[in-house]
């Protein structure tokens, strides 16, 4: 290895760094992506066991092996470009909604320090940036772009509907979002995720999670990242007895699939955002100095009875009105997210921060 | 010349063709993206410079939330693509020489002037100040990593009060908007 580091001109470290940032990067983006294709077969599974059904069962044992039969099929499935679609950005809608949520990815702290080989490589996170929250919610934002266009694009009442559906929506939530974070971020002292998870962590106790300190601030985001991901009880995007299928109702094969790869990553996303603020991330309860594999173990079990929670709330809860949705955005959930966060400062200011002698 | 060097005049060139895009293209969607397009670019340059925070900031809110605005705006009108733009010739020389334009062109020369000299100025005291391009480049004024104390202790001390004052100004802005744009029907004697 040290003779190949030499004919392209680095050193050795300099190389096993680049190949270790490689390597784990790759693994972050397949993760997602795998994560997106095992969410499709969980929620086809779960409300199949919600509703008294088997579910998917055919392809491999219990199924396990659907969400690959369904990707070739979205390859082989015929392309359909509506008559009068604006082409260009009919194609590009796809990507554009699906790119943002794994841009967001890059700076979620899965685990702490990797010590692997008898070598420290960091903390298991592509970019362990000082704006993490700010960077995370700037490409976040972006991800309506690619449901309006995509409603723009295809030439189609019902998914023009569903594209300013989807932008009133996100933009209305994701005020209420932002404020609910910010009440953690002013108890953490730092928008960087990884500061934050070690607010939680040094303690080794469940106390320091910061759901004791702000259930308001978690409910309010759980109830945002339905809205931001589109999901159900809010999915007026999509609507199916009003809007056909709404944004996407013109896209077929696999421009119809990266949606929902879209969709899937923005909610992995979300979960381990909420995991992180308010659930302590990598820590765990009275073990503070797991290994990091234990930590990262237990950020994935996290997350999952995070996306579980998507599941089971679109598979019980009816769905909104639209005007209903408007109004608990702007009536009720944002009026608390700015109480919440003036009584988080007012504490702060009188008490001083938490851990703070 | 270095990377971010290099970089930070692709982008400008970008930006400038983006925002030249915004003006001459005819499809307002394209409109929209062009200056959605620049945007980014200017927030790429932001980052280069090392204001991490003003980049995601720029982002956040002006692609984030008010392009989103303006995109909605336009689907709900849906607007049609505007008349065939004129050609150069008939626009160029004749737009400076009517007479009602002559106002016009003298504030748009003041203000380009006055930015001007703002620049040039900065370049001859130096780096101090933030923001302005400085002779080695965009490398010479980038900032040590992790701003955001130094940012807000720059905002909410020494320019508390001019911050404040913008933000009124912008609330007053937004009235005046309401005020001017409140359609006046008969009966109403509110407005």
């Amino acid at each position: 290895m040290n003779d190949f580091a030499a004919k392209v001109g680095l050193t050795g470290e300099q190389l096993e760094h680049l190949l270790a940032i490689l390597v784990r990067n790759t693994v972050i983006l397949i993760g997602i992506i795998s994560v997106a294709a095992v969410m499709t077969l969980v929620e086809r599974k779960v409300s199949a066991w919600m509703q008294f059904r088997h579910g998917p069962n055919r392809v491999g044992p219990w199924g396990l092996l659907q969400p690959l039969a369904d990707g070739v099929k979205f390859i082989f499935k015929e392309v359909v470009v509506p008559n009068g679609a604006n082409k260009a950005l009919y194609v590009l809608a796809p990507a554009l909604a699906a790119v943002p949520a794994m841009m967001t990815i890059a700076v979620i702290p899965f685990a702490n320090d990797v010590v692997l080989f008898g070598k420290n490589w960091g903390p298991l996170v592509v970019a362990d940036i000082d704006i993490g929250i700010l960077y995370l919610l700037a490409i976040g934002s972006m991800s309506v772009y690619g449901v309006i266009l995509a409603g723009w694009a295809s030439n189609s009442k019902y998914s023009l509907l569903g594209g300013l559906r989807a932008s009133a929506q996100m933009i209305s939530y994701e005020l209420s979002m932002i404020l609910a974070i910010l009440a953690v971020v002013a108890m953490a002292g730092s928008i960087n995720l990884r500061e934050i998870v070690e607010s939680q962590a040094h303690g080794g106790s469940i106390a320091d999670w910061n759901f004791w300190k702000q259930p308001l601030a978690c409910f309010l985001l759980l109830v945002a990242s339905f809205a931001e991901t589109n999901r159900h009880p809010f999915d007026f995007a999509e609507c199916e007895p009003e809007l056909v299928a709404g944004f996407n109702t013109e896209y077929s094969a696999m421009k119809w699939a990266i949606f929902f790869i879209g969709e899937y990553s923005a909610m992995a996303v979300m979960s381990s955002l909420s995991v992180i603020l308010f659930f302590g991330g990598w820590s765990i309860p009275f073990l503070p100095d797991a290994p990091w594999y234990l930590g990262f173990a237990a950020f994935l079990a996290k997350t999952s009875v995070y996306l579980f929670l998507f599941v089971w709330v679109r598979w019980t809860l009816p769905r909104f009105r639209f005007d209903q949705l408007m109004r608990i955005g702007w009536k009720v959930m944002l009026p608390l997210a700015l109480v919440n966060l003036l009584a988080t400062g007012a504490w702060l200011t009188f008490f001083g921060p938490p851990g703070a002698p | 010349m270095s990377v971010a060097n290099a970089l930070f005049y692709l982008l400008a060139a970008l930006t400038v063709v983006a925002a030249a895009g915004v003006v001459l293209l005819r499809n307002p969607i394209a409109n929209v993206l062009s200056l959605l397009f620049a945007f980014f670019c200017l927030a790429t340059i932001y980052l280069l410079a090392g204001f991490q925070f003003l980049a995601a900031t720029q982002i956040l809110v002006y692609a984030g939330a008010i392009m989103v605005l303006f995109l909605f705006v336009i689907m709900l009108l849906n607007l049609a693509p505007g008349p065939k733009a004129p050609k150069l010739e008939e626009v160029g020389l004749p737009m400076f020489l009517r007479r009602k334009s002559g106002v016009t062109v003298v504030i748009a020369a003041a203000l380009l002037l006055l930015g001007a000299s703002a620049i040039l100025g900065t370049q001859s005291t130096g780096v101090e100040a933030a923001g302005a391009m400085p002779r080695e480049g965009i490398d010479a004024i980038r900032p040590t990593p992790g701003t955001n104390d130094g940012l807000a202790a720059e905002m909410f001390g020494r320019y508390l009060l001019p911050f404040e004052a913008v933000s009124m100004l912008l609330l007053a802005t937004a009235v005046a908007v309401v005020v001017l744009a409140k359609r006046n029907r008969p009966g109403d004697r509110s407005a």
